[in-house]
């Protein structure tokens, strides 16, 4: 017979977490939006769902002290209507607009688009090129951080224990001169699934790099930030010579696999288009 | 699990209900709560037709669990406006045309209400994203679009103070708009039958292979099962369309990935695909073909033993896996060649496609004690499936009743019996009503369903004047494992590969092959899209080099009065050179686009669908009448208001007074079915003659009460009199309602129009189409010469209707094949890898969103055909095969290459661009 399960709907973190403690497999929804998709293929394979759309504390956005936290239950909606100006907004508004379409925007999380861990997830490479890092709470453990990157762990793996939950993810709040680039390219204007996507953020020091994040997505088993790209770039004028090297460079770090979506060829050669694109702009952009 | 309270608020109303765990909210709504005005298309959050608004946000009800709900507030279509008191955006969409066949509707309209609660007054682009999630295969969206500006600009309010216009001509509201905007309408899926149990299938996981044992006996034991049934327990017979190869369920070995081999019934969905899953069958996989010229040589496996043993109405040579081979032509091509100042050859690929519609295969069935069955399901052809049914399971035709529901989209998907035979099976054996609907990843890789793939070789020779010489075509189609629709799409390809050119020598080979892959269907312009692609596009590169223009090149060869088609019929009406230089100059031909960008250009001719059809209309007592004809509408409208407008025009009386009869095959007078461009061009004149014909009888009647001779007698506003002396009159209600008495029945106005064949004088399987018509689409874009990526600028399609009875039904027919035809040029693949759809859902093939549908303008060109009364010409069909050629036009154009496959998507582009000449 069809394995059924339960279902729960905590009103706070805590009640949140203590349900997340129960035996057995436990299952958190937030959106739906990953989970209800599998759920009309084949019979879910848990013995609680956990309800988190009822959470209020997970809604929230703040900024404190230079620190951003978007609480893990913000909708792609609500970020949509977030006006925070600067590289923030610059990265954060073009990728709401081009993730799925309005009616899953107004269910999809930003927790719940890090948990599933798609290669291919639109919030990753932002948060990436940001610097973000997430927390997680327990009942058992309490409270622990760390950067996103590690996070991801490979094809649909995370570091989140079964008991714990993803309440927030956090980043510095960019500074004023931070300069920007995103880009998704997918099969359709619309809702659709990206082939690649690319989130640069880049601070310039008289002239010279002073901080570069990369950050790819859906090119490798989880999104990705391009370590040697941003060394490369590290110290250096942002000329066509450097530029060109960088957008080889990453190509290089790249690790896109065929599939019906693109093959890794066509993903690895819009990497490095899409990099020299993004830091020709950046280069441009006045600040 | 046990069931869970569940308290929310729906349309205002509070409920209170017990759902299992996993329950959608969607299952809730549609199955707890009966507002089945929610519609489910995929299930996964991909096509936006099951919208609700959550707390006022639009949401897909399918991705949220109904528990999620506790607590919240839910508005359904149900609860937005009801008939006479419907919401502005409902209006909006009833009145601007925004509704076809109704299935995204809800969905739509209530996206659209979510975004006017925001923005009272949106730009386009903000229609354009908040409808972006909601698919619509119909209408193109931009009657939408004008739906969303009318509700803004105060038009609407003009539009509904005229009231209907049912004038031909006139832009008549279809009479089914409002069953549709409010969620009312019954879809194959809303049907609900007391003690209703599911079906499901068992299908094969290979794509060749024999059957060696089926054991049924875990599912049978299965305590939710009710039935079980194979090919083993029946009597199976052959059927198809004009080949008949196909049967049931496979017997002795499967010939496709997904190929029915068992269904059962239990008393859910998920216990019937639970069940479906415990049926053992042991297979021994045999080696398969899935190249189509693979499948041609000598030592190919063999995917039919003996194709000769099935019948065919065509004569055709058949061995091996050629299914279907067709040769004709004209003159002498190597001649032609010889004498040519150049001969141009290139080979073009069209990918495996689908037909998209948004409301999936879905039917139920009810035996009764003296074996009849009742079928009630979403077909485009009634009574085919009777026949079909009848060729399959060995009974006779009467033994069937089907009552045709709501069609969510046919678009040739519902042309052919998919889930039909097996309710009726499982019916027969549980003796319970059973309802079997695909889910979207069936639907997506399911047989009959799909475009045919094509590979096309053209050889052309042409003299430096840009004059055509000689025209060699060779096409390919690869029909997968059965092919009942493949002989068909060769005959009808081979029509096309000259284009509307003259072309003094021609030689056409048209080839069908079967392989292991998923049999292709018969969808909306059969070969069109394809055949548009390979020669328009091929049309194109002779122009080039020959140093001319593609406008000017086509204005040479193209067609005239007077001239013959590739099988010597000869054409009247012919507006081809009209429609050419309209669409060029709506993208203003003669002003070169910007470096990138490119404009293109492509025509085509095509068929105006007939086979005949007979029509009634019947006085109701009280002058008001019924329309009757066993013709469905397939959601284009043609059927409740084109039809309605003919009919109005030939009887003397408003179309609000005559009411289309809604019945089954029991009732309704036999019909083909809704297909190959008939609705307006058959049905509305067959509406218009039988309309005559009553009018003739309810003047003969007057003028014998008022002792006048019937040729004197006028109608007027629901009055008879003798021309001259309106008060010499006699009421149309009284003459119906002494008719009734007396006669005991109804005054009955009949037409039979026959198959109108043209002569033809080349031996052809199909040889001619009557009232052929003809269009032109040009097309501007620019490319992202870094990604690939096409930004379609402007968009015009032009077509010769012959007389627009319905002006905004002909521009939803050519708006939405637009989007289509746009789709197969940029995105539309369903990727096959060794037997296998690799992308079956609508995330990964995608049909064209609000967002990427572009500015199109639509011109309508009114060539009258002769084939009166109106000179109508078919449309449903034709404008979805010119934008393949167009968009591959003007993407050479843009970038100096030879576009030789399709789909266009950034990748395919950025190869182009790859392998340019530096």
């Amino acid at each position: 017979m069809i394995n059924d399960f339960d279902f729960t709907r905590p009103r706070d973190v805590s009640e949140a977490l203590a349900a997340l403690a129960h035996d057995g497999c436990v299952v958190p929804v937030a959106g739906g939006t990953n989970i209800m998709v599998n759920l009309k293929r084949a019979p879910l394979d848990a013995d609680l769902v956990v309800d988190l759309s009822g959470v209020e504390d997970l809604k929230s956005i703040s900024v404190n002290d230079g620190r951003v936290r978007l609480g893990a239950g913000v909708s792609f909606a609500r970020l949509l209507d977030w006006h925070p100006g600067g590289a923030i907004e610059g990265l954060m508004h073009p990728m709401c607009v081009a993730f799925a379409g309005p009616l899953i925007r107004n269910l999809a999380t930003v927790g719940g688009n890090i948990c599933d861990a798609s290669a291919a997830a639109d919030i990753s490479p932002p948060l990436l090129a940001l610097g973000a890092t997430v927390e997680l709470q327990s009942a058992a453990h309490g409270r622990r951080t760390l950067p996103l990157a590690e996070f991801f762990q490979g094809v649909r793996r995370t570091a989140r224990r079964p008991d714990e939950l993803l309440t927030a993810i956090e980043f510095p709040q960019p500074a004023d001169d931070e300069r920007w680039f995103y880009y998704k390219l997918g099969k359709r204007k619309a809702d659709a699934i990206s082939i690649v996507s690319i989130a640069i953020t880049l601070r310039l020091e008289q002239g010279k790099v002073e901080q570069a994040r990369i950050a790819l997505g859906a090119v490798a088993p989880v999104a990705m930030r391009a370590p040697e790209t941003e060394n490369l770039l590290q110290g250096e004028a942002l000329d066509e010579t450097i530029i060109n090297a960088a957008a080889v460079a990453a190509a290089r770090e790249s690790r896109p696999i065929d599939d019906f979506r693109a093959t890794g060829a066509y993903r690895r050669s819009m990497v490095e288009a899409l990099v020299k694109r993004g830091l020709t702009e950046i280069a441009q952009q006045n600040t | 699990m046990k069931k869970k309270a569940l308290n929310f608020t729906v349309n205002g109303r509070a409920e209170a209900i017990d759902v299992t765990p996993r329950a959608r909210l969607l299952d809730a709504l549609r199955i707890d709560l009966g507002l089945t005005g929610t519609k489910e298309g995929c299930g996964t959050g991909d096509c936006g037709s099951c919208t609700v608004l959550l707390d006022g946000n639009a949401v897909n009800s399918c991705m949220v669990l109904a528990l999620q709900a506790e607590g919240r507030e839910i508005t359904t279509i149900e609860g937005l406006g009801k008939p006479g008191a419907l919401d502005p955006v409902q209006q909006a969409m009833v009145q601007c045309g925004g509704i076809q066949c109704g299935f995204c509707t809800p969905g739509m309209a209530l996206s659209l209400k979510d975004l006017f609660n925001r923005v009272p007054e949106p730009s386009e682009e903000e229609v354009r994203v908040a409808i972006s999630s909601n698919l619509c295969r119909c209408t193109g969206y931009t009657k939408i679009f004008d739906a969303a500006r009318a509700l803004h600009d105060g038009t609407l309010d003009t539009q509904a103070a005229n009231g209907n216009d049912d004038a031909i001509g006139a832009r008549m509201v279809r009479t089914d708009a409002v069953e549709k905007v409010t969620g009312s309408a019954i879809y194959a899926e809303d049907v609900r039958l007391p003690r209703m149990v599911y079906g499901a299938l068992v299908r094969s996981p290979l794509p060749h292979a024999n059957i060696l044992s089926i054991d049924t006996s875990a599912a049978l034991n299965h305590p939710d099962v009710r039935a079980v049934v194979t090919g083993r327990d029946i009597e199976m017979g052959y059927y198809g369309y004009e080949l008949q190869d196909q049967r049931v369920f496979a017997l002795e070995k499967v010939r496709y990935l997904g190929e029915p081999v068992a269904a059962v019934a239990a008393v859910t969905p998920d216990a019937a695909r639970e069940a479906a899953a415990l049926v053992k069958v042991e297979y021994e996989e045999l080696p398969a073909v899935f190249d189509p010229e693979e499948a041609m040589s000598e030592d190919a496996p063999l995917v039919h033993e003996d194709p000769n043993a099935y019948h065919l109405d065509w004569e055709s040579e058949r061995k091996g896996n050629l299914c279907y081979r067709l040769e004709f032509g004209d003159g002498d091509v190597e001649q032609g060649f010889a004498e040519s100042d150049q001969v141009i050859e290139g080979t073009y690929h069209t990918p495996e496609a689908h037909s998209g519609a948004i409301e999936p295969h879905s039917a139920t069935a009810m035996s009764d004690p003296t074996g009849r069955i009742t079928i009630w399901t979403t077909t485009q052809k009634p009574f085919a499936v009777r026949s079909y049914l009848a060729k399959a399971l060995k009974r006779p035709i009467s033994t069937f009743k089907v009552v045709p529901t709501h069609i969510g989209g046919g678009f040739g998907g519902k042309l052919f019996p998919v889930v039909e035979p097996y309710v009726v099976l499982l019916a027969e054996r549980s003796g319970l009503p059973v309802q079997m609907t695909l889910s979207r990843d069936e639907e997506m890789a399911g047989a009959m369903l799909l475009r045919h793939p094509s590979k096309v070789h053209i050889k052309t020779g042409v003299m430096n004047d840009g004059s055509l010489v000689a025209h060699q075509v060779r096409m390919l189609f690869n029909t997968g494992a059965y092919g009942p629709y493949g002989p068909n799409t060769a005959a009808l390809g081979s029509l096309m590969a000259g284009g509307p050119y003259r072309i003094p020598n021609l030689e056409i080979t048209g080839l069908v092959t079967y392989t292991n892959n998923v049999p292709k269907g018969s969808i909306r312009c059969p070969s069109g899209p394809q055949m548009a692609f390979a020669v328009e596009t091929h049309m194109d590169k002779v122009s080039r080099a020959v140093g001319m223009d593609g406008l000017s090149f086509r204005l040479k060869n193209a067609w005239e009065d007077g001239d013959a088609t590739c099988t010597g019929q000869p054409l009247a009406a012919v507006s081809l050179k009209e429609c050419l230089q309209k669409a060029a100059d709506a993208v203003e031909w003669d002003k070169p686009s910007p470096p990138g960008a490119g404009k293109g250009l492509a025509c085509n001719w095509w068929v105006s669908g007939t086979w005949g059809t007979q029509t009634l209309i019947e006085t109701n007592e009280d002058a008001t009448f019924r329309l009757i004809s066993g013709c469905v509408d397939m959601g284009t409208g043609g059927l409740t208001s084109s039809v309605l407008q003919m009919a109005a025009a030939g009887l003397g009386v408003p179309a609000d007074s005559i009411q289309i009869a809604r019945g089954d095959t029991d009732t309704l007078p036999w019909d083909h079915g809704h297909g190959g461009s008939r609705m307006t061009f058959t049905i509305a004149r067959s509406a218009y003659e039988a309309a005559l014909d009553l009018k003739r009888q309810l003047l003969d009647e007057a003028a014998a009460r008022l002792e006048a001779a019937p040729d004197d007698m006028v109608l007027e506003d629901g009055r008879i009199f003798v021309r001259g002396d309106p008060s010499n009159a006699i009421g149309l209600a009284e003459i119906c309602y002494n008719r009734h008495k007396k006669h005991g029945g109804p005054m009955v106005g009949v037409s039979s129009l026959l198959d109108d064949q043209p002569p033809t004088t080349k031996a052809h399987p199909i040889g001619g189409f009557p009232a052929p018509s003809f269009c032109a689409h040009a097309v501007e874009l620019a490319v992202d010469e870094t990604t690939g990526e096409i930004d379609l600028k402007r968009y015009a399609a032009v077509h010769d209707v012959g007389k627009a009875v319905n002006p905004t039904g002909c521009e939803g027919q050519i708006e939405g094949g637009v989007a289509m035809g746009l789709g197969l040029a940029m995105m539309e693949e369903l990727r096959e890898v060794d037997g296998k759809v690799l992308n079956p859902s609508f995330a990964d093939y995608l049909l064209i969103s609000a967002e990427d549908m572009p500015p199109t303008q639509t011109i309508l060109v009114e060539q009258p055909a002769l084939e009166g009364p109106m000179g109508v010409k078919g449309v449903g069909e034709p404008p979805i095969a010119p934008p393949t050629g167009a968009i591959a036009n003007a993407l050479a154009a843009a970038l100096d290459v030879d576009v030789t496959h399709l789909p266009l998507t950034p990748e395919q582009v950025s190869a182009l661009i790859a392998g340019r000449n530096p």
